[in-house]
């Protein structure tokens, strides 16, 4: 995909104070478990109050940061709403579930059932908007939100919009932490996020946010190149595309002088982050996971991460590497508008 | 009958999280739709729900449901006869 897509705004809320707009990283201290929340604004600005006291955490989160994302772009109605979930709304998911445990199938609230579903905020930012253009979730584990941009893209080479709302947002809840505890997603000691990356155990720190952008066809100071997905591929075949990705794009390793790595500090996976590293020797390296934690669609903080930091560094070419688990890997081309 | 009124409006709130409303600020023959509270027909069933979870009374005809939900005044006087049934 070589269609021209530039980002004219963004927002995020995360771990970090990034809604105000700034990136200031700072590593938070961890107690008692391995899990990081967002700090969440004021959403009283953004949402009716009495369509805000329905809302569950992650849909206040990933519909404030898509109308921030709006307001910093100046615009108000894209052409397209594309967003990424690996989890959707956790919270209401539970709920409806423990309430059709203890309600043995009956008396079940319509909220949870129905904020649950995974285009919820899509939904929501559609009404809000009065959007009625193509609206989009993609729930693809870790290429939700790579599957978004992907899709962005797509419509801007189409011609189908000049503008795409696409985003991404996924929470954490204690249960969904001790559901994935089993199946080692996270570290079993408690690790702080400043010594992620020296860990040699497996897993990661889990964490949460909701990142939206404005993708554009008329130039803007940020282009996204190009996305090159892959789903389970062998060490040698991550380095073969990424040598494929950068020569599509006319670059050479030597050429990229920011890399925004998505390495979480599980060891089993860190080969990938080395060979990436080696291949794209000169680079500047940003880890973002210390700051975000680890999710589906951690990508979006990544990308977002890698804007702040070419607004704030003299980088003329990113890249961005980021796996979920060793099973998808996406590798992201920003270059700077001269 | 107060004390049903009262319970029944601290129901309320919770269910819909009905956040800085205080049962005092409730009152018992204001519309709860519309003007008044200002709920809307995702709340109409939650209030449904509700009365089936706390007080096990299953409105089945959605025209019923309409004048029992008039107010905190209606539903009390509705959940009474029922008791009374």
């Amino acid at each position: 995909m070589k269609a021209k897509c530039y980002i004219k705004g963004y927002a995020a809320i995360s771990p970090q104070e990034s809604f105000s707009g700034g990136f200031a990283p700072h590593l938070l201290t961890l107690e008692g478990k391995n899990m990081m929340h967002v700090k969440e604004p004021d959403y009283s600005g953004f949402i009716p109050p009495n369509s805000l006291r329905r809302m569950s955490r992650v849909l206040k989160m990933g519909l404030t940061a898509a109308l921030q994302c709006l307001r910093n772009s100046n615009a108000k109605i894209p052409g397209a709403i594309i967003t990424g979930t690996g989890r959707g709304s956790l919270q209401d998911t539970e709920k409806f579930l423990h309430n059709i445990r203890e309600y043995s199938e009956t008396a079940l609230n319509p909220t949870p059932f129905i904020q649950s579903t995974y285009n919820s905020v899509n939904g929501l930012i559609a009404l809000q908007q009065q959007c009625t253009e193509y609206n989009n979730t993609f729930v693809h584990r870790g290429f939700s939100f790579e599957h978004a941009v992907l899709d962005s893209m797509m419509q801007l080479a189409e011609g189908n919009a000049t503008e795409v709302l696409a985003g991404a947002f996924d929470e954490i809840t204690d249960e969904h932490f001790y559901i994935k505890s089993r199946i080692g997603y996270w570290k079993k000691e408690l690790t702080q996020p400043a010594e992620l990356l020296e860990s040699a155990t497996g897993g990661s720190i889990a964490g949460e946010g909701a990142a939206f952008f404005l993708f554009t066809s008329q130039p803007s100071d940020i282009c996204l190149e190009g996305i090159k997905m892959l789903y389970k591929p062998s060490e040698e075949e991550v380095q073969q595309a990424l040598q494929n990705f950068l020569s599509s794009h006319d670059l050479a390793g030597e050429e990229i002088d920011l890399l925004v790595s998505g390495r979480n500090g599980d060891a089993r996976y860190a080969q990938f982050y080395d060979n990436v590293e080696r291949q794209i020797p000169d680079a500047k390296v940003f880890y973002f996971k210390p700051y975000c934690g680890e999710y589906d669609t951690a990508g979006a903080f990544g990308l977002w991460a890698a804007i702040k930091e070419m607004e704030q560094w003299p980088a003329n070419n990113a890249v961005i590497y980021n796996n979920f688990y060793g099973e998808q890997h996406t590798f992201m081309l920003l270059r700077k508008v001269v | 009958m107060e004390a049903l009124k009262l319970k029944l409006k601290q129901q309320i709130i919770e269910a819909l999280n009905l956040q800085d409303t205080k049962p005092e600020d409730i009152d018992d023959n204001a519309p709860l739709f519309g003007e008044g509270l200002g709920l809307d027909s995702i709340d109409s069933l939650e209030l449904m729900v509700l009365l089936e979870r706390n007080y096990q009374i299953k409105v089945e005809d959605p025209r019923e449901g309409r004048k029992i939900l008039q107010s905190v005044q209606t539903m009390a006087e509705f959940i009474k006869s029922k008791q009374v049934a």
